[in-house]
């Protein structure tokens, strides 16, 4: 059981009006079943938007990579990348 | 050397640091500008948003592959934040090889990646509001000749 860092970029922190969260993962989740909670207890839909991304630990990671409390300090979602 | 910045940066003492005494033969170098994107440009800007670790840990993964894909000498990344202006630079990606063809192909490879795999948000302030600017699945597309099957 452990406490995850979660951050939200651009677009995505402006609709959630939210930077960054803490959230207690007692086992490991994959990244659509942290959505899913994540959207359901802040009522934010806007998170199981398909163009939603994710990044674990500063690395892209998809809706089925589980997140291990044990290992994992900070989650990100974000909307797609638009630099250059 | 990777650099995610505010201020501007100078294309000139890039290029000098490029070039390695007697090694190199070639240096491609790409400059990413902000272009007008409104009606009124003098009042138009961009802010440049990122999350800082990620955005140069991704940077730092694009550029290990080129140097995997290819033989470089350098290679120099920077990528401004913050507020910029119609003109303004935005990206400088500079590559040092012995030969030509490296240095194009590495130069484009890194450009193309960091369009689509490095944590940036744009968002375009006008007189009429902001709007957070929305990706392009041509950017993402461009990622597939890149591709190794």
């Amino acid at each position: 059981m452990a406490n995850i860092k979660i951050v939200f970029f651009a677009s995505l922190r402006e609709a959630m009006k939210c930077d960054e969260l803490e959230l207690l993962l007692e086992t490991p989740l994959t990244i659509l079943q942290i959505k899913q909670r994540l959207a359901e207890e802040l009522g934010q839909s806007i998170l199981l938007e398909e163009k939603v991304k994710a990044a674990i630990d500063f690395d892209f990671a998809r809706d089925d990579d589980l997140v291990d409390p044990a290992k994992v300090r900070e989650l990100a979602f974000f909307p797609p990348v638009t630099g250059g | 050397m990777i650099a995610v910045q505010e201020q501007d940066f100078d294309v000139q003492s890039l290029y000098d640091s490029l070039c390695v005494a007697n090694k190199t033969g070639a240096v491609a170098m790409f400059v990413g500008r902000v272009r007008d994107f409104s009606d009124d440009p003098a009042q138009s800007s961009f802010i440049l948003e990122h999350y800082p670790g990620m955005t140069e840990h991704n940077l730092e993964k694009i550029v290990a592959e080129a140097n995997q894909r290819w033989t470089l000498l350098d290679v120099k990344v920077v990528h401004r934040i913050g507020k910029l202006s119609v003109d303004d630079q935005i990206v400088f990606v500079g590559v040092s090889s012995a030969h030509r063809a490296e240095a194009f192909a590495a130069c484009d490879f890194i450009m193309d990646y960091l369009k689509s795999r490095a944590a940036f948000w744009k968002k375009e302030v006008t007189p009429e509001g902001e709007q957070w600017v929305e990706a392009k699945a041509s950017d993402e597309a461009s990622l597939d000749r890149w591709r190794i099957d």
